[in-house]
């Protein structure tokens, strides 16, 4: 169970730092750049 | 002689209370935590200015506060599955509506008052109230743990599947996932915030047998809570929870601008804030059940003042960043499974889901000081230092106003023999 926890959570984590999603995130989530 | 709240015999399965109450907090969190992302396209497409959108979003905020406490009662009252449905359908409306809303007022009123409402009654304080009263105490705050890491992982995913939902997620192979525009994407959001519904049945409590030795009314309950100073201890060092967090999920992007650091770093400390969120909330929850939880409510403030104050010392390096943000990230919202099931060792799970909304409503207080002053005090000062200082004293004032809480459970005086 904490295998799946942790793929879930590293699976998530690199959406975050794919470039396209994080100049949006940038943009638009933290509309301040 | 002297009676003290007796725990409730366990009704439901733990395993049942948590996994459906997992999933609805992760949902109901998840859901929200997004919103900031339809910031850009909703002004664009209606001609508002980015004030609009930030105050209907600051007034859900202050509603979810404000109407805690009644979701609450009404929750101890009726039952948490009649308020999570009620609730979830308002949320959907909610979600509609804020598509369709064409002046800022439509919108305040759906993306403000409807979503702000709904929420308090399909977050922490309503399924929390189930937990503690479904769960025995030698396993709650580890529940409450498990609730509040679903919770915490619910915005840390969903968050990229609102992205993907509204612009389209680029998939290896060339597929795209999504990308349906902001307006469908909100009515998609309205149909799967619906999936709370089934999910409450797991919830559905019988009706609670008046065995826990207390006949207390509402208004007893709340003044006896009240005139408590553990429970005033309490509602102190959330509302710094609430200042703190706030303030820095919304002002850091623009500190880390001003020190001339990428955005990329910024998104990037984000995503560690969100993924050692998850570790934290959990490990707060699991430490309730080994050590009084107290001590771990005055470590967390202590923690993030000292963790403030070393990252205003060393130079500002994106490597800083990251660390600042995994630190904090595993003190974000691991508050809140300790605060709560400090309520409930203390007065009981009777009337958990209404104190648990007044302890969110001190939150709540504070998260709106918290955005407001980071703005006012920069516009004041041309500059965040004063008020990352008073996050830090805060901190301090906290971890000191846990350290004097009584947790063990109230004494009340037995009602005489007539």
């Amino acid at each position: 169970m904490w295998t799946v926890v942790t793929l879930a959570l590293l699976l998530v984590f690199a959406a975050y730092l794919r470039p396209d999603f994080a100049m949006i995130l940038a943009n638009q989530l933290w509309s301040c750049f | 002689m002297i009676s003290t709240p007796a725990p409730s015999p366990a009704r439901l399965s733990m395993t049942q209370v948590l996994l459906c109450g997992a999933f609805i907090v992760t949902l109901s969190m998840g859901i929200r935590h997004g919103f900031g992302l339809w910031l850009q396209p909703i002004t664009m497409d209606r001609g508002w200015t980015r004030e609009t959108f930030a105050f209907a979003i600051a007034v859900q905020n202050l509603a979810w506060g404000a109407a805690g406490p009644f979701a609450g009662g009404l929750a101890d009252r009726f039952g948490a599955f009649r308020v999570l449905v009620v609730c979830t359908l308002l949320y959907a409306l909610g979600l509609v509506l804020m598509g369709l809303s064409t002046t800022g007022l439509a919108f305040m009123g759906s993306a403000g008052v409807m979503i702000g409402l709904a929420q308090s009654g399909t977050t922490y304080a309503v399924v929390y109230g189930v937990i503690g009263r479904n769960v025995a105490a030698d396993k709650r705050s580890w529940a409450m743990g498990v609730a509040a890491a679903a919770g915490s992982f619910g915005q840390f995913l969903m968050v990229p599947v609102e992205n993907g939902l509204i612009n389209g997620m680029h998939l290896p192979g060339g597929l795209v996932l999504g990308g349906v525009g902001w307006q469908q994407a909100l009515f998609y959001l309205g149909c799967l915030s619906l999936a709370i519904i089934p999910l409450a049945f797991g919830l559905r409590e019988p009706q609670a047998p008046k065995t826990s030795g207390s006949h207390q009314s509402v208004g007893q309950a709340l003044k006896e809570a009240m005139a408590y100073p553990s429970f005033l201890w309490l509602m102190a060092g959330y509302f710094v929870c609430g200042f703190q967090v706030v303030f820095i999920g919304v002002h850091m992007p623009s500190y880390l601008r001003d020190h001339n650091l990428s955005p990329n770093v910024a998104t990037t400390a984000l995503a560690l804030i969100g993924l050692f969120n998850v570790i934290g909330t959990y490990a707060a929850g699991s430490l309730g059940q080994r050590m009084p939880k107290r001590y771990i409510l005055s470590s967390i403030y202590a923690l993030r003042s000292l963790v403030i104050v070393i990252f205003l010392n060393v130079p500002l390096t994106p490597t800083s960043v990251y660390v600042f943000s995994a630190v904090m990230g595993v003190l974000w919202l691991s508050t809140v499974p300790p605060t709560n099931a400090m309520v409930a060792q203390i007065f009981g799970v009777q009337y958990l889901s209404m104190l648990g909304g007044f302890v969110f409503f001190s939150h709540q207080i504070g998260s709106f000081l918290g955005v407001w002053l980071g703005g006012k005090l920069y516009d004041v000062t041309g500059s965040y230092d004063i008020v990352w200082w008073l996050a830090v004293a805060l901190g301090i004032f906290a971890a000191l106003a846990n350290m004097p809480v009584k947790e063990s459970a109230i004494v009340r005086p037995t009602p005489s023999p007539a």
